[in-house]
């Protein structure tokens, strides 16, 4: 596989885990007009590769993502024109979701998480954090709109308190102890330990039939999509359209022989 | 009455007890225990004299899904239930029947894969501290589907994604399904829960069986459509209670200070009131 190289992320595999990382550290991550393209290229390169079973997404510096690079949209508007046609239309490309990346990723927030950052906690599978981790949308402090990011997360934790970040703006932060409580991520650990805890946990998942892991998460991310007995229906085609895939021999064979199971890739 | 090989079907008051009964294979489900859950339910939500379901399980698992040795070793394995999942057309838990009276799950040990099915859709659950849940599907070549399907409309989505795809390899503890509020309370010592549960079942046995029933429609109902819909669909079930015999009774009896006689709950058959 051709690897192509970044200017603002960081891609590269470590065993059976792609890892995806936001490397403009000066910048607080903030994504300017190359990152919101590289994005898209990252993902789609991790997504295809298939030595790659699990992504966890990181950053480097001391915060983990905070969305747009308001600096470069005030100095050159036109570099951002397509990503705002891209906005209009629900078009973005930034995200695992957004990229119809079926493998399972795992969102490690190492720091500050802010405004469009939000996207890649709301579209992760899974979060961790670093106890350095906040949470915080500022959009309504400069006069913007908070849509998507929020529109995901109420989806997925308590709304109160997204409904109070988006509100609340620059001037209070959920911290990771709080989101763990709420069920926002499901693991927090000293900063140190964040990049262990991700592999070790994305050691487990890769663990996994890939296949029965792609069509999981089309039935629990397709269920966002509907009301629930629509949803228990598609939910059930998922589950049919494995039956008679050799993972389901191979799994419970391994199981007996007490061996680790040899799974197809998804194909 | 049904004669039951693998539940025990009791009633202690107003209450009624489900309770999984196959421990020597941690209450996996069979082919006959599928087919007897159908069953079950059914006569409980019959039953006048019902007016709350408690679902528990016999010895250290509450319950693991789908018994896959049965899958394993009869030569049908899961093509037996296929038009059942294709058609959508279960019959095991008590939203699959359309029991309107309340269900409390009340997960006494090991909580597997399928077992998820009955906490979701169960409306209350509390647990053992001794609890622990898992989803091992995906590390058998399985899809995580209907149970997690609905599991995720009650609970933070994160915990529900994280379980479907760790698999075996991690459990969560009872302590952090409270946390969740996927369980709504904790039981300890593990060996109280059945006395928890009934207690808990008792006061809401003192509660209207027509309004109950008209809540679960309304909130059950809210899980297939958008906020709005919901609330018209909610209006409706809320208005069909306007003229009821318990909305002069609950009133009456509060004033009176005395327990209420609430009409009996009308099961899926008609004519049950007494």
């Amino acid at each position: 596989m051709a690897t192509r190289t970044y200017e603002t992320l960081v891609v590269e595999t470590r065993g059976h885990v792609g890892w995806l990382i936001f490397d403009r550290p000066t910048k607080s991550n903030a994504m300017d007009a190359t990152m919101l393209n590289e994005l898209e290229a990252a993902w789609n390169q991790l997504d295809a590769d298939p030595q790659v079973r699990v992504i966890i997404n990181t950053g480097n510096g001391t915060a983990f993502q905070t969305g747009l690079d308001v600096a470069q949209l005030s100095r050159e508007p036109e570099a951002l024109r397509e990503q705002s046609r891209r906005t209009k239309r629900a078009e973005l490309r930034l995200t695992a979701w957004h990229n119809r990346v079926w493998k399972p990723v795992i969102a490690a927030v190492n720091g500050v998480c802010a405004g469009g950052g939000l996207h890649f906690v709301a579209d992760a599978d899974i979060v961790i954090c670093s106890t350095a981790a906040t949470f915080l949308d500022p959009h309504v402090s400069i006069g913007q709109v908070t849509a998507y990011e929020a529109i995901g997360l109420v989806r997925k934790s308590p709304m109160e308190p997204i409904t109070r970040m988006a509100l609340l703006g620059r001037h209070e932060r959920i911290s990771a102890e709080r989101a763990f409580e709420l069920g926002i991520c499901s693991e927090v650990v000293e900063p140190e330990q964040l990049l262990d805890a991700a592999q070790a946990l994305a050691d487990k998942i890769a663990r996994n039939s890939p296949a029965a892991m792609a069509a999981t998460k089309r039935a629990l991310w397709g269920a966002l999509e509907d009301g629930l007995t629509a949803a228990s229906k598609s939910g059930a085609m998922q589950m049919i359209a494995m039956w008679g895939h050799p993972d389901q021999l191979e799994g419970p064979a391994a199981f007996a022989e007490r061996r680790e199971p040899q799974w197809r890739g998804v194909g | 009455m049904t004669e039951y090989q693998t539940l025990i079907v009791e009633r202690r008051g107003a209450v009624g007890w489900l309770i999984n009964n196959r421990p020597e294979a941690l209450n996996a489900m069979n082919n006959a225990m599928r087919d007897e859950f159908a069953l079950a339910w059914k006569e409980l939500d019959d039953d006048p004299d019902v007016r709350v379901i408690v679902h528990t399980g016999n010895g250290r698992a509450f319950q693991t899904g789908a018994d896959v040795s049965e899958l394993a070793s009869d030569g049908i394995g899961m093509e037996r239930y296929r038009e059942s999942v294709e058609n959508f057309d279960m019959h095991f838990t008590s939203w699959h029947q359309k029991v309107w009276k309340p269900v409390i799950c009340a997960v006494n040990g090991i909580c597997a894969g399928g077992a998820f099915h009955f906490v979701a859709d169960a409306d209350i659950v509390i647990a053992a501290s001794d609890a622990q849940f898992m989803d091992p599907h995906v590390s058998v070549g399985q899809v995580v589907a209907v149970e997690a399907v609905a599991l995720l409309r009650k609970m933070p989505v994160e915990a529900v994604m994280r379980m479907a795809l760790v698999g075996r390899y991690e459990r969560m503890s009872a302590q952090r399904a409270y946390q969740l509020g996927m369980v709504s309370q904790i039981v300890d010592p593990p060996e109280n829960l059945r006395d928890a549960a009934q207690e808990l079942a008792e006061k809401i046995a003192k509660n209207s069986p027509a309004a109950m029933a008209a809540t679960k429609r309304a909130l059950w109902g809210a899980l297939e459509m958008g906020l709005t819909d919901a609330c018209k669909a909610g209006a409706m079930e809320l208005v069909s209670m306007w003229g009821h015999p318990d909305q002069l009774e609950g009133p009456a009896s509060f004033a009176e200070k005395r327990d209420p006689v609430w009409v009996a709950p009308l099961g899926a058959t008609e004519g049950a009131s007494s």
